[in-house]
């Protein structure tokens, strides 16, 4: 009777445990709590990039269509420190001010990131170039040219008031001089670059030359393959959040090209948008609201939203919010699978361990698995990377991974995928010293 | 006296089914994180109105110690900023005023959070700051008054208690009333625009 008894309650915890299990399982996507197991990724040990002694910062990634894997950060400039020892650039208590100057490098690696070039420097003139999600950004065309965005402050030094600054490949193993792309000086901001399938490189930022109302209006410019100008700076919307990061995402040959932005109201709640162009990027339509947030923050949170678009047409976006309460803060993802008509509820990829503004990244695969990367605080109170895939049935989660262990913090962690080749890189910062950090995983192997 | 025995045998095994159940449950849900649950097992209760200002440990721009007990004594105005943030920027000349207008009552602190020496060296001299500026290059003192992004501005009375808090740029009638609650000298200040 013991047994029996002891055995009909172990039957009834096995059926309950198989079925929290398949209630787990079975839920949609848009339900918290319900991860399912994919595996765990097997990262290779970390690289740094760059002179440690130039506090290398601000990675960005991107593969060029030959397979070659680049890097491009930004490090202190030599001639900086050369200004300061000429100038005797001293405080009062005797610390020398560090120069603002700073200089992207970029390096390739042939070899899927074990081992990388030494680094060359893109801007010929000394400058202040700005990291974070300011930071450096390259792409390629299929004909391997290569092209660089960065901003700079503006004329009296203010980053908000900030200018794009443009560069390419001059053909002989250098670059070209930078020029400036925004025709309104100091009004622009977050520039971003990507080759249209056209092959002609198109750039977006942010851009404040119409300060009053406050939102700020994005622009686009389309650039020639030999880098001269194919049109105007031209506004394609207006009521974005003044920072952060843009996401873009092409379709139909560069017909369908789609934004995700963070937009702001005049009660100062920032919700995230996707806008989408039929007609190559020339105008858009109607921003369309990917969750209804009402995250309401009259302060400056700097953690842009990402998008990527796998092989079937899928939008899949991730993006940090705090939500309405500081409980929801977190690192939320939502999918379209109606080319941007509607969006699935909004789902919990990792809640905030602490108030802390969180960066994300995401990149579709070849097989339509997505890869996130994000930043959130360990047991120990210091940022750290975290890494989660989806797979292509669109509900099966890998576990939350840990793939930084940063002395101080990590931060704005960027990806790059091509076939098998899963490639992070962030910036780690512990007081003021700063340093670019790389893992690789193999996928699908 | 057998059948209180087996009932409690039963309810043993109804309650070890429903533990198992339970960490069945929770092994198929363990992938939100070892650290979110660790959040709310010790939660940080952070700074309140009516709290004391929690303490904190810096070095300002030019390479001095500061501390909260640095200021004790006289009420502080503790604002949290960024040289890359936009409303930080636009609050600042006020933040200044204020520091300029204290003769002596009352100090200012300037708390620079996720940037560098250099930009907050470019950045003092540009906006002309007269008020010392600590750097949190680790955000240890932001995460310590849970702040999620700058600008943040904290009036600490002369007993070191938080009498006000403004998340977001600070205006000139926020401004105004708090630094009547932590007993400032009044401060004439520049009024907000209509």
């Amino acid at each position: 009777m013991k047994t029996l008894a002891m055995g009909s309650s172990l039957t009834s915890a096995i059926v309950a445990t198989v079925f929290s299990l398949f209630a787990a399982c079975g839920t949609d996507i848009s339900a918290p709590n319900n991860p399912t197991h994919a595996a765990a990724l097997d990262f290779n040990p970390e690289q740094h990039l760059g002179d440690v002694e130039k506090n290398p910062s601000t990675p960005f990634l991107r593969y060029r269509a030959d397979g070659h894997l680049f890097a491009i950060w930004t490090e202190d400039d030599d001639a900086g420190a050369k200004l300061n020892l000429s100038h005797g650039h001293e405080h009062a208590a005797g610390k020398m001010a560090p120069s603002p100057l700073r200089t992207a490098v970029l390096a390739l690696s042939m070899d899927g990131g074990k081992t990388w070039s030494a680094p060359k420097r893109v801007n010929r003139d000394s400058e202040e170039i700005q990291g974070e999600e300011n930071g450096p950004k390259v792409a390629f065309s299929a004909d391997n040219r290569t092209y660089v965005v960065w901003s700079i402050p503006g004329s009296k030094g203010d980053k908000t008031r900030a200018n794009i600054r443009f560069a390419m490949g001059d053909g002989r193993g250098g670059f070209t001089a930078a020029r400036t792309l925004n025709e309104v000086n100091d009004a622009a901001r977050f520039p971003i670059i990507e080759i249209a399938p056209d092959g002609n490189p198109l750039i977006a930022w942010i851009d404040r030359r119409i300060d009053n109302p406050k939102p700020r209006q994005l622009y686009l410019m389309r650039l020639k393959t030999d880098g001269h100008a194919l049109t105007k700076n031209y506004r394609v919307g207006a009521g974005l959040c003044e920072c952060c990061k843009l996401g873009i995402a092409f379709a139909d040959g560069g017909k369908t090209v789609y934004m995700v932005d963070r937009e702001v109201n005049d009660k100062q709640i920032r919700n995230h948008v996707l806008r989408k162009s039929v007609d190559g990027g020339a105008t858009f339509g109607a921003p369309m609201q990917i969750s209804d947030d009402g995250w309401q923050v009259p302060s400056c949170p700097h953690s842009g939203p990402s998008i990527g678009r796998d092989r079937r047409g899928w939008l899949h976006v991730a993006w940090f919010t705090m939500g309405r309460t500081e409980q929801e803060a977190g690192i939320y993802y939502s999918v379209s699978k109606d080319d941007g008509k509607s969006f699935a509820p909004r789902y919990l990829l990792h809640a905030n361990t602490a108030p802390e503004t969180l960066y994300n990244n995401l990149i579709a695969g070849d097989d339509d698995t997505v890869y996130f990367a994000w930043t959130n605080l360990d047991a120990n109170n210091r940022a750290q990377v975290y890494l989660r895939t989806l797979r292509p049935d669109g509900r099966t989660w890998s576990p939350i991974q840990q793939i930084s262990n940063a002395k101080g913090n990590a931060s704005r962690p960027a990806l790059a995928l091509r076939k098998n080749d899963l490639q992070v890189a962030w910036t780690e910062t512990d007081g003021e010293e700063s340093r670019v950090v790389i893992r690789s995983a193999r996928i699908n192997p | 006296m057998k059948n209180r025995s087996e009932k409690g045998a039963r309810n043993r095994h109804y309650l070890f089914a429903l533990a198992l159940t339970c960490a069945s449950f929770t092994i198929a849900t363990a992938d939100f994180s070892a650290a979110q649950l660790m959040q709310q097992a010790a939660p940080n209760p952070g700074p309140a109105v009516g709290r004391n200002a929690i303490a904190f440990n810096l070095q300002t721009l030019e390479g001095k110690a500061v501390t909260l007990d640095t200021f004790r004594g006289k009420p502080l105005v503790m604002n949290f900023f960024a040289s890359w943030c936009d409303p930080c920027r636009d609050e600042m000349p006020l933040i200044n005023e204020l520091a300029v207008k204290s003769a002596g009552n009352y100090q200012v602190l300037g708390i620079a959070v996720e940037d560098t020496r250099a930009a907050l060296s470019e950045f003092a001299k540009e906006m002309k700051l007269v008020f010392p500026v600590a750097l949190d290059l680790n955000n240890t003192v932001k995460r310590a008054y849970r702040i999620f992004g700058p600008p943040a501005t904290f009036f600490i009375d002369s007993q070191g208690i938080i009498r006000d808090v403004v998340l977001g740029p600070l205006t000139p009638n926020q401004a105004r009333e708090a630094m009547t609650k932590i007993a400032a000298a009044p401060v004439k200040i520049v009024p907000d625009k209509p």
